[in-house]
């Protein structure tokens, strides 16, 4: 998961990496109690790249230059997004601008430092400047060093952009994380150095043994994606993971495997389908939940489909031992027990989490997504009592199941 | 990867949940199973497994051990890979995933040092049909025969042996690599690994888009491979729309800073325009559905 710039500065400023004076701006009116001087710089605080060329970073001289920059700031939406919070920085001269950052090479399976002494907006100069040092052992200041000759610095630069690479290497370490970039490393004339933007990408696999950063991310403004998933999902990428969404579909899927979940999708698109979340429950082994648990975490993944009033067809395929498959056709029967006889739900703690707000209306069959159910390996005698009068389609066949989803999902959309 | 019936299994983590289910499933699939691991369950039997506090306590009684399969929490498995190490395993399988990469870089740094074979994490290990189980393969999909299948999880994988079981074609082992964005052993090293296994006759590479290991595993099949790959890469159709996925984006981000260093295919392809075109230009038949598998297995097994 990505921080937003002010919180990739905060991280930079416990780790010693210089970043200029800046204040976080919630609102417009906390200009006017501005501790940093005149000239500022104004930074809508998105995800999406790009602010800069489409009027989401903009200088001001005084308090009214700032508040009307602000308000056109904050009502600028980029890629759909609307920041709820700015950046508003120390203007800073600078006579070059070099790009820095640390990430992991998977083919070597090694952490890769990078640099450009290209640094800003122009990615395609940027890229072509771009040079690499893969960290083969422990780390030691040399890889740094060995970066900045690659990229041609010479004299004092030697020493003050290794400096910066070596606390961002740290970082990287201590917070496990995926990445991290500085773009632009901005150089002043008497050769001081400054990161005047960075990008941090938080592991979700690592979250819960870094109680800062899931505060940090706890920050977070709503976006599209944490709307459709509750953070929740970054929590616990062992046991459940979001792979995909998509805004204009109407098809969830639902499967155990993260590979399984892509082939699904795949083949609901090349049947002419729509998937819209697609979500990989735990294979069996991956996760460290008893039976009980596991039960219940897949009746919060069903509500959360229900809960999507897009999806019209949820497909569910499930492949496994025949005691995984019966744990999960009992699940959607009991949750589809609850949903059909409009049972007040007492929520545990955990799947009151799961719930959004306002969602405490009642429902009836009409406002439940078709369920077509795929359980491969089980012996389940769909026939029975239990099963059969349960509003599902369960179907063995895997393109029998995805041609019923497809045909389902468009025949509901018509009406 | 030494896979034979009498190798010595150790299994780490076996009083967890799972650990303890497939450790029992294991032993009655014929795997030889001789000792398990859990700190603080010492000197207790379980599934008729000793169980053990330390791994060299293991060793101290039951002798040298080939494999040890960990079955414990995600941020234990570090932990519990090196002391494996330390006691001389030199065959590892992780079940466990989610895994943080880090972790997996500390680890595969000790690997390497010490020639140590890990495969996942996030695997679901290996099956020889009707010999040997090391990991939580579904042995019901799998029958005896000689088309070996190299997968990332056990779940799609799964549908591919199925398929090919109902065509009545039985596999000579199936391996799933992990599904972690770093794992140990690659799809190229399980290729060399099944070129060299006599029973297998043609390979299934079942694999999704936007791992960077496709370009080389192509390469490797033209170039060193006798035998016929069949491959199925999902995500073709919807992979596009992976963009909103945080990891994606960097996994995109990561890509195209790598581009400009490699050389070969042209750089204005995507990262996945570049893997199909890959395969393409190596003539590997590529199914669109694990459906069609059968039939191209067999097409490739007539030349």
């Amino acid at each position: 998961m990505d921080l937003l710039e002010y919180q990739a500065k905060e991280l930079f400023r416990e780790m010693g990496i210089p970043v200029l004076p800046s204040q976080r701006i919630d609102h417009t009116r906390d200009l006017k109690r501005l501790q940093i001087p005149y000239p500022v710089v104004l930074k809508s605080q998105v995800r999406a790249g790009g602010r800069g060329r489409v009027g989401g970073v903009r200088f001001a001289e005084n308090t009214i230059d700032a508040i009307a920059a602000a308000q056109a700031i904050f009502n600028l939406p980029i890629l759909g997004e609307y920041p709820q919070v700015l950046l508003a920085e120390a203007k800073y001269d600078v006579t070059r601008e070099f790009y820095l950052a640390v990430t992991l090479d998977y083919n070597a399976r090694r952490p890769v430092l990078l640099g450009s002494s290209q640094g800003g907006m122009n990615v395609e100069a940027v890229m072509e400047q771009m040079q690499q040092v893969i960290v083969e052992e422990e780390f030691s200041p040399f890889y740094a060093r060995r970066l900045a000759v690659k990229m041609g610095l010479k004299g004092n630069l030697i020493g003050s952009v290794s400096c910066i690479l070596e606390k961002m290497y740290q970082l990287f370490v201590q917070k496990d994380l995926d990445g991290l970039e500085i773009n632009p490393l901005g150089v002043s004339a008497t050769g001081e150095v400054m990161a005047l933007d960075g990008k941090i990408t938080v592991n979700d696999a690592a979250f819960n043994r870094h109680p800062d950063l899931a505060m940090l991310a706890a920050e977070m403004p709503e976006s599209e994606m944490t709307k459709e998933t509750p953070l929740e999902t970054y929590n616990n990428t062992s046991q459940s993971s979001l792979n995909w969404v998509n805004r204009d579909g109407n098809i969830g899927i639902l499967c155990n495997g993260s590979d399984l979940a892509i082939a699904m999708a795949d083949l609901v698109t090349r049947a002419g389908g729509s998937p819209r979340l697609c979500l990989s429950v735990s294979e069996e082994a991956s996760g460290d939940l008893s039976a009980a648990s596991r039960g219940e975490k897949l009746e919060q993944e069903l509500e959360r489909f229900v809960q999507n009033k897009n999806i019209k067809v949820l497909l569910v395929n499930i492949v496994g031992s025949a005691a995984v498959n019966e744990e999960v056709a009992s699940s959607i029967v009991n949750y589809l027990q609850r949903k059909v006889n409009d049972i007040p739900e007492v929520p545990s703690q955990a799947t009151r989490r799961f719930r959004p707000r306002g969602s405490d209306r009642r429902y009836d069959q009409k406002s439940l997504p078709q369920f077509i159910v795929r359980l491969l390996g089980g012996e389940i005698d769909y026939s029975s009592e239990h099963f059969a009068s349960m509003p599902v389609n369960w179907i063995d066949n895997l393109e029998d199941a995805i041609a019923q989803a497809v045909s389902l999902a468009k025949s509901t959309a018509k009406t | 990867m030494n896979v034979t019936p009498d190798n010595k299994i150790l299994v780490q983590g076996i009083s967890e949940e799972q650990g303890s289910i497939y450790a029992a499933r294991m032993k009655s699939y014929g795997t030889n199973i001789v000792a398990g691991t859990s700190a603080g369950h010492g000197g207790q039997l379980l599934h008729g497994i000793p169980v053990f506090d330390l791994v060299e306590q293991a060793i101290v009684e039951v002798g040298a051990i080939d494999t040890s399969i960990i079955f414990v929490p995600a941020y234990q498995v570090l932990d519990a890979a090196l002391e494996a190490i330390a006691s001389g395993i030199r065959q590892i399988i992780l079940i466990t995933g989610g895994i943080p990469p880090l972790d997996m870089v500390k680890l595969l740094r000790k690997a390497e040092a010490t020639k140590t074979l890990v495969l996942g994490s996030g695997s679901s290990g290996i099956i020889v049909p009707g010999k040997i189980l090391l990991g939580t393969h579904e042995s019901k999909f799998y029958t005896p025969g000689n088309i070996g299948i190299i997968g990332r999880t056990g779940t799609l994988a799964y549908e591919v042996a199925w398929e090919l079981t109902q065509a009545s074609l039985g596999q000579s082992v199936a391996v799933s690599i992990g599904s972690d964005p770093i794992v140990g052993s690659s799809v190229v090293q399980w290729l060399q690994i099944l070129a060299a296994d006599k029973n297998t006759k043609a390979i299934v590479l079942v694999n999704h888009i936007g791992v960077p290991c496709e370009e080389t595993a192509a390469k490797y099949i033209v170039e060193e491979l006798d035998k016929p790959v069949v491959a199925y890469l999902a995500g073709r159709k919807s992979q596009k729309k992976l963009i909103g996925h945080a990891n994606a984006i960097s996994l995109r981000h990561r890509e195209m800073m790598f581009a400009s260093q490699r050389d070969g295919l042209a750089s204005e392809l995507t990262p996945e325009e570049r893997q199909i075109a890959a395969f393409k230009q190596a003539k590997i038949p590529i199914a669109d559905s694990p459906s069609q598998i059968p039939d191209l297995v067999k097409k490739a097994l007539k030349k």
